[in-house]
């Protein structure tokens, strides 16, 4: 596809989300959203995002615990037998650089996120306070009302997972990390390498035009069958090679999966050996190496020609209905154990500054306790990672601790008090996306007043 | 969301969140339209069939597709209803299905006997003499390989399979005592149950140990207003959003019901998840025994006294609270299996596992009228359903006359599947020694019953993004677990098996030997068994005459060009898309 050809889309698909023109926009317009388009351009620097997503549903509760005395004691009330006993809580209490609005409250890691506190102390890491998915601000009032649009399939797994990473319920086709992507095609010598994977597919990494590219943990793989003869046969690597990629298909499955197969043997051919990094990983945590990939890909940038990148990592299991106390601690002590490997490679590297890598999670969990575990809730705490962030500081509002309090929509479901697309315009504006373009990111942003929440150092 | 979104409903539901949807919405908007010519023209009379009805509408003759009389089913349409119907197409079955016709072949099948279950041969083969075994899965995986490679029933074997894939219960999180027995046990029953009632079905997984450690009902207790105790939602919830209703009220040809400004119409509310999962308390299992697996087999009994006395209200009923738990729970399932989303829900999915990806709105509305009524006035007979399934026009027409979103990706588990049945795979010590095939960079991406989660591999709705397949608003479920890791780890998996085997589990190529001297043949033969004749011209060509390549002088060389033109079929785009 020809530069002219990707800029000629690119324009069509901005003048359709802006609402600006239909198809027969005059030329001027033409040009000026291209002048527009030329203001994403980046000059050599580089900037990365990285996503690690808690599939299930991580229990905040849990994650981020109230420490104060009397927030303790309405805690281990609410929670009863799922409670983290208060004494295992002193060394990971936090103490950020300005107290809370209340200042009685005070709030503790989990104990096995210990090995982020010196990140939170040393200021490279924040907590955003009860972010989650929303149309607009929205008020308790409002909720029972149901007088404001709210996302569709509240407290549903793949609805929720769907609606955090793309603003839509489950078959969307484009997330907020593939839509930043979009605007920095151009800006990368290849435009594969600009939103990778190191989990599964998900509709997060997708933009209009940006597309995924998977990457297992050990690299690009390589065909056995086209690297050596097949079989001892060199005639039938060539004919494997011709099948697989020839582009002759009707079907459109047939052509997909070779479009697929083209990306994947081309990515091996650019990708080759990576290089290694110092900083160890450790090998049994799965998040640990899927982050260990990223950072590979990151020491591999400038040979890529990389200047705007959007990764994605994940970790399972977090949809503690039951065994709540025996399986959470153990899930978060990989993620801290990965996360704090990570920033380390990212220091190795000298891109501490340009990495910034955040949590993500279907939603949050009811305090309430089921006796076993919790239910199904909506929004959370979140962690953001990286040398640009304006670290030990929270971000958003603290809920009460309280069934039926006023941030509660049923046994504890927290309403959330920051939008993930305010997460989402904020992050793409530390990446360069101009304030006329965080709608292409985050579509519901136009209906917050805040676009960014001030994470980030600029 | 739930799985039977159409083209319409993404279009409503882009327009309901986000009045400036982008253009890929209303691109999609036309593609009904395009369904509907795409019916075959012999479909015109089976269309009263569908529309709008909740589904009071009398089953019209589903439209077995008979061969015309005097023309008789080729080779090609055998092995191609067999990749519909089963895990593979021999020249046994092939000749079979000519013999008696699809019908009557779908008869024999469901009149097979069970062979050894899954629990029985994990006990004869001694894994519960091994106390470690109470908590891993050991033997499993070699059951479950076991019977999708040499059970006989191969009918049962797929829609087991299929059923396994909608009813999802994964080794991916099931931390109890005697966990492979759970689940072997729950594999047993889906088989039990497959060619019985919805009804039945329902009822066997919702009290199976299996279903209820993995989601938990199993041990859910009684509200407790004084600790502020709440019962596990997770059972009640995905019962009705993934087993049974999905999220939005369905027409009988599974299209979306909307009101006036086109919002659709949900299914059911949160309140209606808290009041079912009160419905959902007290159960437990039944003669717990940390030294043997047996009670991993039987069903959950209830504890009354954890039992929630309140009323719960869900859908259109209130269960008061003095009923008994069992009786309650047995109002709420004939509430849940009598609902006509029932029908449309997974008669679709039903065709997706076995037929399409994108079956038209027809084709769901006749397979959902056969599950409102198989004719004598029964609801849910799975074994009507999956003949309305096969026998459809739809699905018999020839695939060359069907639009080019028509099928689906094989999944991987089927393709392995399929090689181990046509090249007579055989493990010598009944071991069956395969394992988890999960891992997507060095095996097949997906191994049966290790799903990540209960949303199976891959969602029904799936749409790949940035593809002429989401630009038309077509899914393509399979694609959820395709990538460019997949794609290249399932062709190197495929090299060495063909080759070697995995474990002790080998192919059987003596058969092939003599046709190895005759390239064009060999590969015509293979591309008949594996693609059902799809392989195109050219595509045999290439495959033929690289094959020729290879020197054919002794039994090992010929051996390279069985190989080889095995995994060629195997790697080919047009063998990969079942259509």
């Amino acid at each position: 596809m020809s530069i002219n050809q990707i800029t000629r889309r690119e324009f069509m698909r901005r003048s359709a989300s802006l609402g600006i023109a239909g198809v027969a926009a005059p030329w001027a317009l033409n040009l000026a959203t291209l002048g527009e388009a030329a203001a994403v351009t980046v000059n050599g620097d580089y900037r990365a995002l990285v996503c690690v997503f808690l599939y299930g549903g991580n229990d905040h509760g849990n994650t981020l615990v109230p420490y104060d005395s009397a927030s303790y004691a309405d805690y281990a009330r609410i929670r009863q037998t799922l409670a983290t006993p208060r004494d295992t809580l002193d060394a990971t209490a936090l103490s950020p650089v300005s107290a809370l609005p209340d200042a009685t409250r005070q709030m503790a890691l989990a104990p096995q996120l210990a090995p982020l506190k010196p990140l939170f102390d040393t200021g490279k890491m924040a907590v955003l306070l009860n972010v989650g998915a929303l149309i607009q601000p929205t008020t308790l009032a409002q909720y029972r009302a149901g007088n404001v649009p709210l996302p569709p399939k509240l407290f549903s797994h793949n609805d929720q997972q769907s609606f955090w990473q793309s603003s839509l319920p489950e078959g969307a086709t484009s997330g907020w990390g593939g839509r930043i992507g979009d605007l920095f095609l151009s800006s990368n010598s290849t435009s594969t390498f600009t939103c990778i994977n190191v989990s599964g597919n998900a509709v997060f990494m997708s933009g209009q035009s940006a597309v995924q590219y998977q990457i297992s943990t050990s690299g690009s793989l390589a065909l056995l069958g086209i690297g050596s003869p097949l079989y001892g046969s060199p005639a039938c690597s060539a004919a494997l090679n011709s099948l697989i990629t020839a582009n002759n298909s009707v079907n459109l499955m047939e052509a997909e999966h070779t479009r697929v197969m083209r990306r994947a043997l081309d990515a091996n051919s650019q990708l080759g050996s990576l290089p290694s990094l110092t900083t160890p990983f450790d090998a049994s945590n799965s998040l640990a190496t899927q982050l260990q990939m990223v950072a590979q890909l990151i020491a591999a940038r400038s040979l890529l020609g990389a200047h705007r990148q959007v990764f994605f990592v994940s970790l399972g299991g977090f949809d503690t209905h039951d065994y709540l106390v025996a399986q959470h601690p153990g899930l978060l002590a990989s993620v801290a154990n990965a996360i704090n490997s990570f920033y380390a490679a990212t220091q190795e590297l000298g891109v501490a500054n340009a990495v910034t890598t955040f949590t993500a999670s279907d939603f949050g969990r009811t305090l309430t306790s089921n006796g076993d575990g919790s239910d199904h809730g909506w929004g959370s705490h979140h962690f953001v990672i990286g040398g640009a962030v304006q670290g030990q500081r929270y971000f958003g509002t603290l809920p009460a601790v309280a069934v039926d309090g006023p941030d509660d929509v049923g046994q504890g479901r927290l309403l959330p008090t920051t939008s993930v697309d305010q997460l989402a315009a904020t992050l793409a504006t530390w990446m360069g996306v101009s304030p006329s373009e965080l709608p292409l990111v985050a579509s519901n942003i136009g209906n917050f007043t805040v676009k960014n929440i001030g994470l980030l150092a600029a | 969301m739930d799985s039977v979104r159409d083209e319409e409903s993404l279009c409503a539901i882009n327009d309901a969140i986000n009045p400036a949807a982008d253009e890929t919405s209303h691109q999609v908007a036309s593609v009904p339209e395009k369904d509907q010519l795409a019916i075959s023209a012999g479909m015109s009379t089976l269309l009263s069939a569908c529309g709008g009805g909740g589904g009071s509408s009398v089953a019209e003759n589903p439209a077995p597709i008979a061969p015309p009389p005097g023309s008789a089913i080729t080779d090609r349409e055998a092995a191609r209803f067999l990749h519909q119907a089963a895990l593979a197409a021999t020249d046994a079955d092939i000749a079979r299905v000519i013999t008696l016709g699809y019908s009557a072949w779908l008869d024999e099948q469901f009149s097979l006997p069970h062979t050894q279950s899954h629990y029985d041969w994990m006990i004869s083969r001694g894994y519960q003499g091994n106390p470690n075994n109470a908590n891993n899965f050991q033997g499993v995986d070699n059951t479950l390989w076991r019977k999708l490679m040499s059970s006989p029933d191969i009918l049962r074997q797929r829609v087991v399979l299929a059923l396994s894939e909608i009813f999802v219960v994964s080794m991916v999180g099931l931390p109890v005592s005697w966990r492979g027995f759970c689940v072997a046990a729950y594999v047993d029953l889906l088989e039990e149950n497959a060619f019985g009632t919805y009804r039945s079905l329902l009822n066997a997984i919702t009290l199976s140990t299996g279903m209820g450690n993995y989601l938990n009902m199993r041990g859910s207790q009684k509200e407790d207003p004084r600790t502020g105790r709440e019962p596990d939602e997770n059972y009640a919830r995905e019962v009705l959003q993934l087993f049974s209703l999905g999220l939005y009220q369905l027409n009988i040809d599974g299209t979306v019901k909307t009101d006036a400004p086109g919002t659709p119409l949900e299914t059911y509310t949160q309140n209606m998840i808290t009041g079912l999962a009160k419905v959902f308390t007290g159960w437990d299992y039944t003669q717990f025994n940390r030294d043997d697996p047996a009670f991993q087999r039987l069903p959950m009994s209830l504890n009354a006294s954890r039992h929630s006395s309140s009323d719960k209200s869900f859908l259109d009923i209130t269960i008061s609270g003095g009923t008994p738990g069992e009786q309650a729970l047995q109002t709420a399932l004939d509430t849940i299996a009598g609902h006509p989303n029932v029908g449309p829900f997974i008669g679709r999915q039903l065709i997706q596992r076995l037929v399409t990806s994108n079956p038209s709105p027809a084709y769901v509305g006749r397979v959902a009228a056969v599950f409102n009524n198989n004719g004598q006035g029964v609801r849910g007979d799975l074994k009507a359903v999956i003949k309305a399934v096969l026998l459809d026009g739809e699905a018999r027409t020839d695939p060359a006359a069907q639009p080019a979103g028509w099928g689906k990706l094989r999944e991987p588990v089927l393709r392995f599947v399929q090689w181990a049945r046509t090249f007579g795979v055989t493990s010598p010590t009944d071991v069956w020694n395969i394992g988890d095939t999960s891992d997507p960079s060095r095996r097949l991406g997906q191994s049966p019953l290790r799903s990540p989660s209960v949303f199976n591999f891959f969602r029904p709705g799936y749409v790949p993004p940035n593809t002429s397949l989401g630009a038309q608003g077509l899914a393509a479920p399979e694609f959820q677990i395709t990538n460019e890791s997949s794609v290249v780890a399932y062709a190197n998996y495929m090299q060495t098996a063909i080759q070697n085997g995995v474990g002790e589990v080998k192919g059987t190529y003596g058969v092939w030997l003599a046709q190895a001297n005759d390239t064009p043949t060999l590969v015509s033969r293979i591309a008949l068994l594996m693609s059902a004749g799809q392989l195109s011209t050219s595509t045999l060509s290439t495959i033929s005459t690289a094959v020729a390549g290879i020197p054919a002088n002794s039994d090992a060389s010929r051996l390279n060009r069985i190989y080889a033109a095995i995994l060629l079929v195997m790697a080919a785009p047009e063998y990969i898309v079942q259509k």
